[in-house]
């Protein structure tokens, strides 16, 4: 994801800090894409996304001034995102560790036995697991940085992680070991 | 055998030397099912990173940066509300201090009428420059510097006279006469000024 990058991202920042549209909408134009497919892979719906979308990009454009330089614009801009899409998720109460009740799934419990691709699979986990195991093994970030994000403690992100491949390993019908 | 938990496994990944987890490692070494688990995770992530990117169903740009400048707009007028607040609480400090400076000249006045005399002559040239039409007597460039000049020179008497507020009675009487003197004879001159011209009054 690193690949997202800003090709002149100095020659924007002094026009982002200055409040100006124009290098506002070349962040966007940059960003868009990376930065809705974080809060889609984070939030259920894509109305939730794209609210998220929307805070991440205000809350860049106001707190431009925050960032220092130290590592890409990239990576603070998807620090934000990620931060605005695990709020999202606490707002809409869907703190639950495990994954959706499966009477409100759209498929039985036999199914689960059948192979489904990584996308179903991915989107049948919980938020939670879901948002770890995106931030986590996509997205890079470390255990430590995760509970931070989600206000949580280190080894509650390692067992959502454990938790969410177990479940994948299941779903997508891989071989168990013998 | 007991094979690694996915937890376990996941363990191995991450940076750490405690005895538990070498020994996690070890037998990872030396367990090709586990070895298998730990490729099949490779892959899974692997997937993951390649799964395509999702893009949004429209533009929201247009919204994002409404909500962005009516956020600035907020902001705005949040500073100014509190700029007027704060050229408030001066204004109060200020008419604090006059009055409290007014009372003290009163106490001066009443005790010299000499003063008294010097400062009602002082608001008679005051009123008299007030009432003069001065964009039309001020014509040329050195009126205007000699105007300047004696104007630099009243605001200074005046700051002396808000300094002798600080004296002891008696030095202050002394001091309050002089320096109402002097202002008397300042506005006297540049009363001259804008009647009759810069060359009139020895500049």
């Amino acid at each position: 994801m690193d690949s997202y990058r800003l090709a002149n991202a100095e020659v924007v920042l002094p026009g982002l800090r200055a409040g100006d549209p124009a290098a506002q909408e070349a962040l966007y134009r940059a960003f868009e894409a990376p930065v809705y497919n974080l809060a889609r892979r984070i939030c259920r719906t894509t109305e939730d996304a794209e609210d998220v979308m929307q805070e991440a990009f205000i809350e860049v454009f106001r707190s431009i001034g925050q960032f220092r330089g130290d590592g890409s614009l990239w990576g603070w801009v998807r620090t934000v995102t990620a931060s605005k899409a695990l709020m999202r998720l606490r707002r809409n109460k869907y703190r639950d560790t495990d994954e959706l009740p499966e009477d409100i799934l759209p498929f039985k419990k036999e199914d689960t036995a059948l192979r489904m691709d990584l996308e179903t699979a991915l989107e049948r986990l919980s938020e939670t697991s879901r948002a770890v195991v995106w931030l986590h093994d996509v997205e890079g970030y470390t255990h430590e940085e995760i509970s931070t994000m989600m206000d949580r403690t280190v080894s509650f992100s390692k067992s959502q992680l454990a938790r969410a491949h177990t479940r994948l390993r299941r779903w997508l019908g891989e071989e168990a070991r013998q | 055998m007991t094979h690694l938990s996915m937890e376990q496994l996941l363990a191995t990944r991450e940076p750490g030397l405690e005895p538990q987890v070498r020994s996690w490692r070890d037998h990872l070494e030396n367990c090709p099912a586990c070895r298998a688990e730990s490729d099949r995770l490779d892959q899974r992530t692997a997937q993951l990173k390649s799964l395509p990117t999702l893009a949004p169903g429209r533009d929201l740009f247009l919204a994002v940066r409404e909500k962005a400048a009516r956020e600035r707009r907020l902001k705005q007028v949040r500073r100014m509300v509190f700029a007027g607040l704060a050229v408030a609480a001066s204004v109060t400090i200020a008419f604090v201090s006059l009055r409290h400076q007014a009372s003290q000249d009163r106490t001066l006045v009443a005790a010299d009428p000499e003063l008294a005399e010097v400062m009602s002559q002082s608001k008679g040239l005051e009123r008299a420059i007030e009432g003069l039409d001065q964009d039309r007597q001020v014509v040329d460039g050195r009126t205007i510097a000699v105007t300047t000049s004696l104007e630099d020179q009243l605001a200074r008497v005046d700051q002396q006279i808000e300094a002798v507020g600080l004296m002891d009675q008696q030095a202050r009487q002394q001091r309050m006469l002089k320096l109402w003197r002097e202002r008397v004879g300042l506005l006297d001159a540049l009363v001259d000024v804008h009647l009759t011209g810069a060359r009139y009054v020895g500049f």
